[in-house]
Order: C-alpha cells, then structure tokens, then sequence
C-alpha cells in the first residue's frame, strides 16, 4: 500500500534550506494501521505535507509508493484522487465557500478523475446529512461557510466528515486528536474503525497514545530527528507513554 | 474656421468642438458647460481624484464621428424578469413598447444641467454640453412597483455618444433600477444620471457592465436622498479599456440610508474604477460600502471611496471595506479610502487590504480533489461573491453570478 523509503525532504530556500526528514522508511500493508509518534519537530507533519504533495517541501532522496505507483510527481489533487487522504492538524476556515457547495465539488471532481459517475444532489444531501450524524456536526453546522467559527474540535469533526464521504484508499491523519475530548476521540476511533478494511490503511501520526485505545494500529513507529528509530507493536505506544520520548532524542 | 477654444487641442477635443459647433441649438446652460470644458479639459493623471484613470490621455487620438452600426440588439439576461425596459443606443433613446405600471411615469426630455458639485467636473460639463436629450423616469408617491425598471446602455459604433437620465422616486416609493452597459464597440460613452429619492423612498440600482476592451466608458450617478430614504446598489463590472463608475451621493434628510457594492474583475489591460463621495448633510445617516477587486494579467482595478460628514450630521454610521485581490504579477490594485468628517458624534471606519490567493487554503482544496484551476475559482469566488450575496432577489443574483463564473471560467 503506502511505502515510504528513505525520505530526505529539505524546507527553505536554497542558502536557508534545513534538512528535515533525514531517511525516512515506513511500509504500511494494505488493510493495517499504522501509528507515527515522536516528539514536537521531529518531522512528523513535514512527513505528512510531503506525501500529500505541498509545495516547498523538496523531496532529496527517496521515494514514495502508493500500491506500487510512485505518486512523488504528482499534484496534490492527482494524490487526492488517487485515493489519498490527509486529515489536517490545522484545517482551514474558508470564509464565503460554501461547506456542502464544496465536498460535493470535490466529491465529484475526483469521482470524475475516476471515471465514476456523479453523486446526484439528493443522493449527496442524504449521504453528507448521515454521515454529519455520526461525526456529531448538524446540519446548521454543514449550511454554514466551510469551518467559519468552528471551534477546533468541530474543525476535526469537519475533517473526519470528509473521510467518511471521500472514503479514501489511504488516509493520513496528522495529529488528528489534539483539541479533542474524550467523546470526540471516540468519533474519530469509530469513522476510521467503519472504514478499516483490507484494502485500505491509515497513517495515524500522534503525540499522545490515547488515541490508540480506540484506533488499534498495527504497528507504532517512533519517529525523532527525521528519521523512524523505533518500531513495535502497540504495546511500544504504552511504553512511551510511560517513559517519553527523551530515550529516542538521544538515541538519534 | 474661427479660434478654438482649446489650446493645443487633442484630435478628439479638436471632433467634440467640430461636433458642438455644428449643433443647430444649445441652451445657455450647454454653452457654458462646453466652454467649462474647454477650460478644464478631460482630466489626466496630474488632476486629484484622476491619478489611475487618465481619460485625456486614453482618448486623445479617439475619432469622435465614427458612426454606428446597425445590428441586431441582443437579448438580455434580465429579460425574463419581465422588466420595463428603456434603451438608449448610442446615445439615442428608446422608451418601453407595450403597457407599463401607472405608477410609473417616463418621457423623454430636454436635458438639464448639473448640481453644483459636480459643476467643476470635465466629463460631466462635457456630458451638459454634448447630450441632445434625456430619459426621464418618475415613480409616483407611495407607489411599490413590481416590475423592475432596466435601461439598457447599448453602444455599437467607434464614435462618442452621451446620455442622460433622470430618475425620480416619489415618496415612500419602491423600485428596482437594473442597468446595463453593453456593446463590445471600441467608442467613447459618458452617462449622466441624476437621481432624487424622496423621503422615505427605496431604490435598489443593479448595475452590470459588460463592454468590449477598447471600449471606454465614464459613468456618474449623482443621487439626492432624503429623510429616511435608502439607496441601494449592487455594481459588478469586468471593465473596459478605461471604465469609471462615480457615485455621489448626498443625504439631504435625517435617517438616510445607502448601501454600495461594488466588484471590479479585470483581466489583459482592462481598467475598472469605482470611484464614490458619499455626503452626510443631516444627522443619523447610515453606510455600508464593500468593494471587491480582482485582477490578473496585467488587469488594473481601482477604488476611491469617501465619507464626507458635515458637522451637523451627528451620529453618523458609515463603514467602507475594499479589499483586492492579484493574480498575477502584472496585476494592479489602487485603493484610496478617504474619511473627512467635521461632526463630532459619529462612528467612520474604512479597511482597504490586497493580497494573493491563500496558499494554505489553495492547498488545502487540491488535497480533496480539486484541480489548480478549480481551488482558484472557488477562492475567488467566495472573495467576489461577497459583493453580490446581498442582491435579495434571486433572479437578479442569479444573473450577477453567472457573469461572475463566466469570468471565472475563462480567467481563474
């Protein structure tokens, strides 16, 4: 599914450029979840910016595959399209778009791509109002300009919508539970626990483990200083939790 | 041939004056208004208030005697809204076949001068001196008229034209003015249009230009509005060559309203100004301004607003917003917001900004699927959208918004 192989990515102009992800490596197997936990400026988000396709981040080495495509050269939308995710740590107010107006044009702008056919309007409605129930986000909520005086749990919930409406290949969450209280990290538990399958994987990236008792990964990797030091079964989140992050600081 | 009147005159004042003076009649008040214009000449990048928009310059070379062209007349987008419809083509008016609402009164009538200060003004003196008739257009006291009013602003030819109206809203009354300037033509049109709004009066002006890019076009709407009265309008314009659109309005009453909206969308060398003078005469008048401009390529979207309050015009409440928004590079935004206020009570505010399309949004929009082309139109959109969200009828912001996506559509 989504492998990552030694991944050098730089941030800056060329006299200021910083060397950020320093040889990353990760394999997530369709159908498995697979957690990312490392401390702040360990390059957690840099690594979620750069599969997703932002500009100014400069990929030096490397690769990245999505079921075997390498997806480095292509647009942010062509990943989207493709079936890639990512659910932001800091989502955006749109001020004057519309919410419903645009996950409908995104719906059906990569349905298109796809060569699948549109969602009607009825059938959008139906699906965006059910899906609304089951993130916790009501219809006013939808009606209104995308995320414009939504707190930040609700902005989470707003990404977590669209997870469940685009039902991506690959999802990448980057520190989709900070903000949030205990109900809402249920929520999000069970939009990805609906859509774990095997033909899908998710890419959790978090600082805390408490999100892991209601998303059950894989696998946990430890990423510090650009580069993954760690790797375990879950029991290595529990262990973090315990002792921090301070033992791998050094150790990279 | 006798002295010009002009010194040095350019091509195009050396036609007007060949032009005027073979007029078989001009009033008093014409005569004096050509030799104001001489006198001041068409104002150029030196004179305050012109810096962006030099007409001396734009038409010094312009053949004033090009003729018109015969052609069919295009259907409006309006026209389904079953308007009483007036046209002044090239300059020459046009009044409404068929029944219109008795309440609405309309002829076509001797053109008059101008209000004092507007008299300093070249265009306008040029206009006094040059229009042969005027659309007059009166609302009866109290009348409610469902039928919206459209004059429709047709040029064809490469020739100057110049019209006037005037537009009389009786007390208590309520209209919908639509105007639109059409004609992809290359010709120079100036429209003089005086407005009074009686107390406690409504009129909602909708104002669509869509012009050719050679075109170039000066516009005044000088409105008078008393005691309670509230003037609305809702412009949208994607420019011209030159294009100016001035609103002056002056509160004479107490309690007088107004609202402007304005979007300017300029692509390749078009040029659109809206320019306003909002005048607070007595207490308790209320403004709300927003501006939108968006320009690319090498498009030149300008905005000059002020609220003058005079001293007696306590509690004032007038808030003006522009913001503008580049595409590209060669792109230009000029913001002049202006506030002179001689009162001592009164809450003014304006913000002007201009920026980019945000690449953190334009991002965020590619990562759910939208292509470039789609993350930008929809950015602008929302931007520009703004000024015309407010149109309360659906069918005329319905119309609004297809020209705003027709503009995307090719420019995003």
């Amino acid at each position: 599914m989504l492998k990552i192989e030694n991944l050098h990515v730089s941030v800056g102009n060329d006299d200021t450029a910083a060397e950020i992800l320093k040889g990353l490596s990760v394999d997530v197997p369709a159908g498995e979840v697979h957690a990312i936990m490392g401390p702040n400026g360990s390059g957690k988000s840099t690594l979620s910016y750069t599969v997703a396709g932002r500009d100014g981040y400069d990929v030096t080495a490397g690769s990245v595959t999505l079921d075997g495509e390498d997806i480095l050269d292509l647009d942010p939308d062509e990943r989207a399209v493709k079936g890639l995710f990512l659910s932001f740590q800091h989502p955006m107010e749109i001020p004057g778009v519309q919410t419903m107006n645009f996950i409908r044009t995104a719906l059906n702008a990569q349905r298109k791509v796809r060569g699948e056919e549109e969602m009607s309007a009825a059938e959008f409605i139906r699906t965006i109002r059910d899906k609304g129930k089951l993130v916790g986000l009501s219809d006013e909520k939808l009606k209104r300009q995308f995320n414009v005086g939504f707190s930040g749990g609700e902005k989470k919930r707003m990404e977590m919508l669209q997870m469940a409406m685009f039902e991506p290949v690959f999802a990448i969450m980057d520190e989709t539970d900070s903000g949030l209280d205990i109900d809402a990290l249920r929520m999000v538990g069970d939009v990805v626990n609906a859509l774990r399958g095997p033909e899908r994987g998710f890419l959790v990236i978090t600082h805390y483990q408490r999100l892991l008792e209601y998303i059950k990964p894989d696998a946990v990797h430890v990423l510090a200083d650009g580069r993954i030091v760690k790797s375990g079964g879950p029991e290595l989140a529990m262990e973090l939790e315990k002792s921090g992050y301070e033992q791998f600081i050094e150790a990279a | 041939m006798s002295t010009s009147v002009f010194i040095n005159p350019t091509a195009f004042e050396a036609g007007l004056e060949a032009a005027y003076r073979m007029r078989s009649t001009t009033s008093e008040t014409q005569t004096a208004a050509f030799e104001r214009f001489a006198k001041l000449g068409l104002p150029n990048r030196r004179v305050e208030g012109w810096k962006w928009s030099d007409f001396h310059n734009a038409l010094r070379t312009r053949d004033i005697a090009a003729g018109r062209v015969e052609g069919e007349r295009p259907s409006s987008a309006f026209d389904a809204l079953n308007p009483v419809e007036f046209l002044i083509e090239d300059g020459r008016i046009h009044l409404p076949e068929g029944a219109a609402p008795s309440a609405l009164r309309f002829g076509v009538v001797d053109p008059v001068g101008t209000i004092a200060e507007l008299e300093a003004h070249s265009i306008v003196a040029l206009n006094v001196a040059m229009t042969r008739k005027a659309l007059g257009v009166e609302i009866a006291d109290g009348a409610v008229l469902d039928r919206p009013v459209h004059i429709r602003h047709i040029n064809t030819g490469a020739g100057q034209s110049f019209a006037q109206t005037l537009v009389r809203v009786g007390k208590g009354a309520d209209v919908t003015l639509i105007e639109t300037y059409e004609g992809r033509n290359k010709g120079f049109y100036s429209h003089l249009n005086h407005m009074a709004v009686r107390d406690g009066a409504k009129i909602r002006r909708y104002v669509l230009q869509n012009k050719g890019a050679d075109c170039i076009i000066h516009g005044v709407c000088a409105a008078k509005v008393e005691a309670a009265a509230n003037f609305s309008q809702t412009s949208l314009s994607t420019g011209a060559g030159l294009s100016r659109h001035e609103t002056i309005v002056h509160f004479w009453g107490d309690d007088a309203a107004a609202n402007l909206n304005s979007a300017a969308l300029v692509a390749d060398k078009r040029h659109a100004d809206f320019t306003s003078i909002i005048l607070h005469k007595e207490e308790s008048g209320t403004v709300r301004q927003l501006h939108k401009g968006v320009a690319t390529d090498r498009g030149r979207a300008i905005f000059q607003g002020k609220f003058e309050v005079e001293r007696k015009a306590q509690k004032t409440d007038a808030q003006m917003t522009a913001n503008a928004l580049l595409l590209t590079d060669g792109a230009e935004a000029n913001h002049k917001p202006e506030l002179e206020i001689y009162a001592d009570d009164v809450e003014c505010a304006h913000g002007s900004t201009c920026g980019a399309l945000d690449s953190d949004a334009l991002f965020y929009l590619r990562q759910r699927g939208l292509s470039a082309t789609q993350a930008r139109a929809l950015l602008i959109e929302a931007f520009a959208g703004e000024a015309i969200a407010a149109i309360d009828r659906d069918d005329i912001r319905s119309v609004f918004e297809k020209k705003l996506n027709d503009w995307l559509e090719a420019h995003a």
